[in-house]
C-alpha cells in the first residue's frame, strides 16, 4: 500500500477510536485526491477498515469504487455490491449522517447500476435498510427514498415502497443540509406512480400534487409528467382537473400548462360528458400518449367516464331499463351496461339491483345509516387522525414561537410596526385549519 | 347578431376600445344563421317606433332573417337613410335589394306585389352629393373646433365635440363618432354636461355592441351628482340609463339583472327611440322576469307594479303569457310563448337569447309543477307541458342533475318522485368528506412547511455533470443555513 493511503486508513482508524467523527469527515474532505490517484489499490484499502467503526471511511471509498462513469463490468460490479451490500446493512448510522450526501450517493450509483443490469430487485431490501440507516424519524424524507420507489417500479413490487410512502414526510432531509430538488420531486413522482399503480388514486393525487407545488423557478420535466398525470387521475376521480392551491409556482401556469395541451384537451372533452368526444380526443393525441406512457391512465380515463355517467343516473332515476341506461351512459348496449353495472355494485361505487327478468335496474341510495359501531370507529378514527394532525401543526408552531430569531424579528417589528411581526405569525397559524374537529 | 359584424371591417378607422373586444361580441358571431318564415309584424309600425342607426339596423336585420319582409324592408330603409349622410348603408341597402329582387324573380315571375316603378334605383348623383356634403359639413366642424380651442372656452369645445361626434354619427362611423363624444368628456363642467357625454356614447356603445363600455358608462352617469335639473328630465334620464343597461344585460346572458333593469324604467318618459321603443323594453324586460324571476318575485316586481302595467298593455300577448304562467297553465303558457317566437326571433337584441330565454321560461314552469307534489304522473305532467314522456324524462333528468328539482324519476311506472334526503346520513357523509379534505390539506402543509424550511426550490442545473462531482465526497459540505 501506498505510503499515503497508509496515512489515511491509519488516521481514520485513530479518529475512530477517539470518536471525533467530524474530524474525519473534515479530513476526507481534503483527502478525496489521494483517494482518487490511487484508486487502484482501494480494495486493500477496504480490507483493513471495519464497516461497522469505521463507516466513514468506507463510505468514502465505496463511494469512488461505485462512482465509474463506463459500465461495469459484472463481475467487478457483483464484487461492489456484495460490499455495498454489506456496508448497508452494517455501517453505523450515527456516522454516515454525517457525510448524507455521500451516502446518497452512494445509494444512487447503486440504483443506476442495478437498473444497468436490469436487476432492480436485489437493490429493494439493501435501499429498505439503508433509508432507515440514515433518517433520524421515520417521517424525515431522505434522497435515497426516490432510489428505493424507482427500483419497486421497476421491479412491479409496490409492498416495499408503500411502507414508506404511507408515511407522511414531515422534515426534508437532514438540518442545515441542503437536499437536491431532483430526488425530492422523483420521490413523489415515482411516489404518485406507485400509487395510481395499486389504483390508490386519491393519494397519488396528492404525490402529483406535491410534486407540481414544488418551489420553482426552472421548469421540470419531473413536475411536467407529474402534471400530466396529475390531469388524468384528477379526471379519474373527479372528473375535472382540481385546480392548484395559490402557492403553486408561476412556472407551472406559464410554461408547464401550455405543454400540455393535449391533457388540457382531454378534460375538456371530459367535461361534456360525451363519451365520443372523449374517445375522438385519445385517437387525436393517442402518439402523445404513447409517448409520455399514460396510454394506461387514459384508458382508466374513459372508463370513468363510463362511470361517472351510471352515477349520474343513479341520482336521477329510481328505476330505469337496461337499454335506457346503455342509451343514456353511452354504452354499447344492454350487455356492456350490465358488465359496468355489476362491477360498480361490487367495488360499492353504486347502490343498486339488476332485475333481469324484465331488464330493469333499481338503484337505491346509499344504505348506510351511520348508526352501527363500526361506523363509529371508524369516525373516532378520523376524528383522532384529524386531533393528531392538529396537535402537530399546535407543536410546529410553538416551535416557532419559541425560535429565537423569530422572537427577535416579532419583537423589532413590535416596536416599529405591530402588523408585519403579526402578518408572519398570522401566516404560521394559519395552517391550523379551522375545520379540524376536536 | 352578425349583421354589425359585417359592417366592422368597413370602417377604416378602427375604435381604440375595441381592440379588446369583450367575449360577448365573439359570441354573437357563433349564431347561426336562421330564417323566420311567418312573422307577423307590421313593418312599418315597428320601424316608426325607431329613428335614427337603430331604425336601419332594425330593418336590415329583418331584410337579412325574413325573405318575406325583405323588399319592403329594404324599401324602408333606402327611403330613410336617404335623409342622412350614412353613404354606405344606403349602398349596402341597394345591393341586398339588387340581390334580393335577382334570386326572387328568377323563380316567381308573377310575384305580383313587386312592382317595378316602385324599386328605388342607386342613385349615384346622390352618393356624390352626400359624401360631398358631409365633407364639407365635417371642415366646417373641424375648423369650428378648431376656433374654439385656440379661445379656449370650454363650453364650446364640448359643443364643438358632440357636433362632430354627431356628424360622425349621422355618417354611420361609429369609431370616430364615439371618439368625439369620449372627447368632449374632458371640458364638461357641470353634472349636466357628464350626463350628457355618458348619454352620446352609450348611445353609440350599443350600436357597436360594446357592452361592457355601456354598463361602464351607465355607472359614470349613475354616480354623477344632481345630474339634471327639474324632476322630469331626471326622470327621462334615469329611464334611459335603465334600459340601456337592461339591454347590455340582455345580450352579455344575464337575464335577471336585466330584468331588473327593465323593471324600473318609468312608461311616461320612456321616449327613445334612437335606443329602443316602449314595446321593447316590455318584451324584453317580461320575458326576462318569466325567465328568471320565481313565482312571488314575479308577482311582486311584474304583476302587481303599477308602471311596468303600463308597458305590458302594450304588448298584450306577453301580458296573457306572463299571467298564464302565474296561474299555473303552462300548456296554453307555453302554447302563447310559442306563437310569439316568430315575432321575437326577428328583434335583432332578443333574437340570439329567445332559445336560451324559452328553455329557461320551460325549466321554472316545470320546477313550478312539481313543487308541490310528493310525487306526480309524468303523463298527465307532459300532457300540460305539451310535450312527450320521453321528452320530459330528459328535460327532468338535466333539472335533477343541476339539481333545479330534488326528485328521483322511475322510468318503469314513468312517475316522478320527489327525493326526500335523509338530513342525518348526509350530515355524516358531508363531515366525513371535510374530515379526509381537512387531513389531506394539513399534510400538505405540514410538508410544505417542511419543503420551505429545508429550502428546497427546482432551479436550473449550474452544476458540472454527476460524474464529475462525484469524485470528490467532499461534496457533502455542509454549508450551515440560517
Amino acid at each position: 500500500m501506498a505510503s499515503p493511503l497508509k496515512q489515511f486508513v491509519t488516521s481514520i482508524q485513530n479518529l475512530s477510536a477517539q470518536g471525533s467523527y467530524r474530524e474525519i469527515v473534515d479530513m476526507l474532505n481534503k483527502s478525496s485526491d489521494v483517494l482518487v490517484k490511487y484508486r487502484e489499490q482501494l480494495p486493500s484499502v477496504l480490507e483493513s477498515l471495519d464497516c461497522q467503526q469505521h463507516s466513514l471511511g468506507v463510505l468514502a471509498v465505496l463511494c469512488l469504487e461505485l462512482s465509474t462513469t463506463a459500465p461495469m463490468p459484472p463481475d467487478t460490479f457483483e464484487k461492489a455490491f456484495l460490499k455495498v451490500q454489506e456496508f448497508l446493512s452494517t455501517c453505523n448510522g450515527e456516522q454516515i449522517r454525517l457525510m448524507p450526501d455521500s451516502f446518497a450517493e452512494l445509494c444512487h450509483h447503486l440504483t443506476k447500476n442495478l437498473i444497468e443490469f436490469k436487476t432492480p430487485m436485489r437493490g429493494i431490501a439493501i435501499l429498505q435498510k439503508a433509508i432507515k440507516k440514515l433518517q433520524m424519524s421515520s417521517t424525515q424524507l431522505t434522497p435515497v427514498h426516490a432510489d428505493l420507489c424507482q427500483l419497486c417500479l421497476l421491479a412491479k413490487n409496490f409492498k416495499p415502497a408503500l411502507e414508506f410512502l404511507d408515511i407522511d414526510m414531515v422534515s426534508i432531509g437532514q438540518e442545515n443540509c441542503s437536499f437536491d430538488a431532483k430526488y425530492f420531486l422523483l420521490y413523489y413522482y415515482y411516489g404518485g406512480m406507485i400509487y395510481a399503480a395499486v389504483k390508490q388514486y386519491h393519494r397519488a393525487l396528492f404525490f402529483f400534487e406535491v410534486a407540481i407545488t414544488t418551489p420553482a423557478s426552472a421548469v421540470s420535466f419531473i413536475m411536467l409528467e407529474a402534471y400530466h398525470k396529475y390531469i388524468l387521475i384528477s379526471l379519474i376521480i373527479h372528473g375535472k382537473i382540481i385546480p392548484f392551491p395559490k402557492y403553486t409556482s408561476q412556472i407551472v401556469a406559464r410554461f408547464i400548462r401550455p405543454l400540455s395541451q393535449a391533457y388540457h384537451d382531454l378534460a375538456t372533452a371530459y367535461a361534456t360528458n360525451n363519451a365520443e368526444d372523449v374517445r375522438n380526443c385519445l385517437s387525436k393525441y393517442h402518439e402523445t400518449y404513447v409517448r409520455d406512457n399514460n396510454v394506461g391512465l387514459t384508458k382508466q380515463v374513459l372508463s370513468s367516464l363510463f362511470k361517472k355517467n351510471i352515477q349520474r343516473l343513479t341520482r336521477v332515476f329510481l328505476t330505469l331499463s337496461l337499454s335506457d341506461v346503455a342509451t343514456k351512459a353511452q354504452l354499447s348496449g344492454p350487455q356492456q351496461a350490465v358488465v359496468y353495472l355489476i362491477k360498480m355494485i361490487e367495488a360499492g361505487e353504486i347502490f343498486a339491483t339488476i332485475n333481469q327478468k324484465d331488464g330493469m335496474v333499481m338503484f337505491h341510495d346509499d344504505p348506510e345509516k351511520y348508526n352501527n359501531p363500526e361506523m363509529m370507529k371508524k369516525l373516532e378514527n378520523e376524528i383522532s387522525l384529524c386531533m393528531d394532525l392538529n396537535r402537530k401543526i399546535n407543536q410546529m408552531e410553538e416551535e416557532i414561537d419559541v425560535n429565537p430569531q423569530y422572537v427577535k424579528k416579532a419583537n423589532s417589528n413590535q416596536e416599529e410596526d405591530l402588523s408585519p411581526g403579526q402578518g408572519l405569525k398570522m401566516s404560521y397559524s394559519s395552517m391550523n385549519m379551522p375545520g379540524v374537529k376536536e | 347578431m352578425p349583421q354589425p359584424m359585417n359592417l366592422a371591417p368597413l370602417y377604416q378607422s378602427v375604435e381604440p376600445m375595441q381592440v379588446d373586444a369583450p367575449p360577448e361580441d365573439n359570441d354573437n358571431t357563433e349564431e347561426p344563421a336562421y330564417i323566420v318564415e311567418n312573422p307577423s309584424i307590421d313593418l312599418e309600425w315597428y320601424a316608426n317606433c325607431y329613428s335614427g342607426l337603430a331604425k336601419l339596423y332594425r330593418l336590415l336585420y329583418i331584410a337579412d332573417h325574413c325573405p318575406s319582409l325583405r323588399q319592403e324592408a329594404l324599401k324602408m330603409a333606402i327611403n330613410y337613410v336617404q335623409g342622412t349622410y350614412n353613404v354606405y348603408l344606403y349602398q349596402l341597402f341597394h345591393k341586398k335589394l339588387q340581390d334580393s329582387l335577382a334570386s326572387s324573380a328568377l323563380p316567381d315571375v308573377t310575384g305580383g306585389s313587386v312592382n317595378i316603378q316602385d324599386i328605388p334605383t342607386l342613385d349615384p348623383q346622390w352618393i356624390e352629393q352626400k359624401t360631398k356634403k358631409a365633407a364639407l359639413k365635417l371642415e366646417k366642424l373641424d375648423s369650428d373646433l378648431k376656433n374654439y380651442k385656440s379661445n379656449s372656452i370650454k363650453e364650446s369645445i364640448r359643443r364643438g365635440h358632440d357636433d362632430l361626434g354627431d356628424h360622425y354619427l349621422d355618417c354611420g362611423d361609429l369609431s370616430n363618432a364615439l371618439k368625439c363624444y369620449s372627447r368632449a368628456r374632458d371640458y364638461c363642467t357641470s353634472g349636466k354636461h357628464v350626463v350628457n357625454m355618458c348619454l352620446n356614447v352609450i348611445k353609440v356603445s350599443v350600436y357597436l355592441q360594446n357592452w361592457t363600455h355601456v354598463l361602464n358608462f351607465v355607472n359614470k352617469a349613475e354616480s354623477t351628482p344632481d345630474f339634471s335639473e327639474g324632476k322630469d328630465g331626471t326622470q327621462a334620464i334615469l329611464t334611459r340609463l335603465k334600459c340601456a343597461a337592461g339591454l347590455a344585460e340582455l345580450a352579455t346572458k344575464r337575464y335577471k339583472s336585466a330584468a331588473k333593469y327593465f323593471l324600473q324604467a318609468s312608461f311616461d318618459h320612456c321616449d327613445f327611440p334612437e335606443l329602443l321603443s316602449p314595446n321593447n323594453v316590455a318584451m324584453y324586460g317580461g320575458l326576462c322576469a318569466l325567465a328568471s324571476y320565481d313565482r312571488s318575485e314575479l308577482q311582486k316586481n311584474v304583476i302587481f307594479s303599477s308602471s311596468f302595467k303600463l308597458f305590458l298593455e302594450l304588448e298584450p300577448q306577453l301580458r296573457d303569457v306572463i299571467f298564464k304562467f302565474y296561474e299555473s297553465k303552462y300548456a296554453s303558457c307555453l302554447k302563447l310563448l310559442d306563437e310569439m317566437k316568430d315575432n321575437l326571433c326577428l328583434d335583432m337584441y332578443l333574437a340570439p337569447h329567445v332559445n336560451n330565454l324559452y328553455t329557461q321560461v320551460r325549466n321554472r314552469a316545470l320546477i313550478q309543477y312539481f313543487s308541490p307534489y310528493l310525487s306526480a304522473d309524468m303523463h298527465k305532467m307532459a300532457a300540460s307541458l305539451n310535450t312527450t314522456v320521453g321528452e320530459l324524462e330528459d328535460e327532468l333528468m338535466q333539472l335533477i342533475l343541476d339539481g333545479q328539482i330534488e326528485a328521483r324519476i322511475d322510468s318503469q311506472n314513468k312517475i316522478l318522485f320527489s327525493k326526500d334526503v335523509d338530513q342525518r346520513s348526509s350530515t355524516f357523509l358531508k363531515s366525513m368528506n371535510m374530515g379526509k379534505e381537512c387531513q389531506r390539506r394539513t399534510a400538505m402543509l405540514i410538508l410544505r412547511a417542511g419543503t420551505l424550511k429545508s429550502q428546497l426550490h427546482v432551479k436550473c442545473p449550474t452544476r458540472e455533470p454527476c460524474a464529475e462531482m462525484s469524485i470528490a465526497p467532499g461534496n457533502s459540505t455542509n454549508t450551515p443555513r440560517s
